[in-house]
């Protein structure tokens, strides 16, 4: 199968560049796949699982927020987080879906600021928890 | 000769203090410096990807672009929490203030030095929130952008320029103003026509801008604290130094004022012995 160079950043560091067969990812429109050869291409990313297929492997990912940008074949991945499915800590999503649970449950208390980053909290404890898996 | 005493001691005790503060400073530098390198790559692909985005689109119209008639100016200043860092506060403030010129400026400044100064000076800040450069986390890089980027979009400003300091190396640290928006294409790039974006350029736009001013100023600000150990540790060094070589030298005189005290003593011993 045909490959194409990748690059996936992060305020972390830099995370994988090589060759990559396919990348699927969340956007916020939902979920596209992208293939060698793609037409020059810009989206914004959402929250949610990704999956890059190596050398016929394919490995999965949490990815949340950030850019996606296809600029002559080259294709770069820019999200805020991602987290390989082998290096998320399980438990600890757990507990921090637990502590957002809490949290929300009093809805009445909280101020619209407070709730949207509670929420974004638990979403993104549920998307670590599914790709854990 | 108690006064020589007295001076000693003291800047033993000054030598002392600097020595710590330049283990401190290169203990955290090591992190620092890390964590500098590490959102390097981040930095640059996202200039690199949002110019390339920007100079391929140039057939449809976002706020983003478009360049306004320059009214105010907003600079996100990042300075140091501490001084003792030899001129590190100090050529960052002039850098901003040499930019700035005689326009009217807002800054969101960054660092607890950095209140200091602006507050001084009576110029009007967004937010006083973030006087903790060391502090700051991606979180609250994101927290900024999204109010700098309300702010650009009501019209409070025409300009957004992040001046913060490159970590070129250990030795070196240089003050430097970045633009961030309104969004600029590089001139002599090749312009690209066709580019897909989902949902559209307009949402594309919105989605990222922010993240993209949130990325930059996280860049910025690993490589302004960086900068901020490296220049606290060459200026404790060199202060150590400096420290070393006046004790050395008021040792020198302790000991000649001793000396002479004691040559004096035999001699009016023994000129009160031959009497």
């Amino acid at each position: 199968m045909s490959t194409f160079p990748l690059t996936i950043v992060t305020p972390d560091g830099l995370l994988f560049e090589g060759e990559a067969e396919r990348l699927r990812v969340r956007t916020i429109e939902g979920d596209v796949c992208i293939l060698a050869r793609h037409i020059d291409y810009a989206t914004a990313l959402g929250m949610g699982e990704a999956a890059v297929t190596i050398d016929g492997k394919v490995r999965r990912a949490a990815c949340m927020g950030g850019l996606l940008s296809v600029t002559g074949g080259r294709v770069s991945l820019v999200p805020t987080t991602f987290e390989w499915a082998d290096q998320i800590d399980a438990p600890r999503a757990q507990r921090a879906k637990e502590r957002a649970e809490t949290l929300l449950a009093n809805r009445a208390k909280m101020s619209d600021r407070e709730f949207r980053l509670a929420e974004a909290r638990l979403k993104r404890a549920l998307v670590r928890l599914h790709v854990g898996q | 000769m108690k006064d020589i005493k007295l001076r000693i001691k003291s800047v033993e005790s000054t030598m002392q203090i600097t020595k710590a503060m330049e283990l401190v400073a290169s203990s955290k530098l090591r992190g620092a410096k890390l964590r500098a390198e590490q959102s390097r790559p981040y930095f640059n692909v996202l200039h690199q990807t949002l110019a390339d985005i920007v100079a391929s689109t140039q057939d449809f119209y976002s706020p983003y672009t478009a360049k306004r008639e320059v009214k105010t100016r907003c600079y996100v200043v990042i300075a140091g929490d501490r001084g003792l860092a030899g001129g590190y506060n100090a050529n960052l403030f002039k850098t901003a203030a040499a930019h700035m010129g005689d326009t009217p400026c807002v800054v969101l400044p960054v660092g607890k030095k950095a209140v200091e100064h602006y507050a001084r000076r009576g110029t009007p800040m967004l937010t006083e929130r973030f006087a903790e450069a060391a502090e700051v986390d991606v979180g609250d890089c994101f927290e900024m952008a999204g109010m700098l980027s309300r702010a650009f979009l009501a019209g409070e400003f025409d300009e957004l320029f992040v001046v913060y300091t490159n970590f070129v190396s250990m030795l070196n640290q240089s003050p430097a103003v970045l633009p961030m928006l309104p969004l600029a294409a590089e001139s002599d790039g090749p312009r690209r026509g066709l580019r897909l974006y989902e949902p559209g350029p307009q949402a594309v736009y919105d989605a990222i801008v922010p993240e993209y001013l949130a990325g930059l100023v996280w860049g910025a600000v690993c490589e302004s604290v960086a900068s901020e150990l490296g220049a606290r540790r060459t200026a404790m060094d060199s202060a150590s130094k400096n420290a070393g070589e006046m004790i050395d030298q008021l040792s020198l005189r302790y000991n000649r004022a001793r000396q002479g005290a004691i040559t004096q003593e035999i001699t009016e011993i023994v000129a009160g012995a031959e009497s």
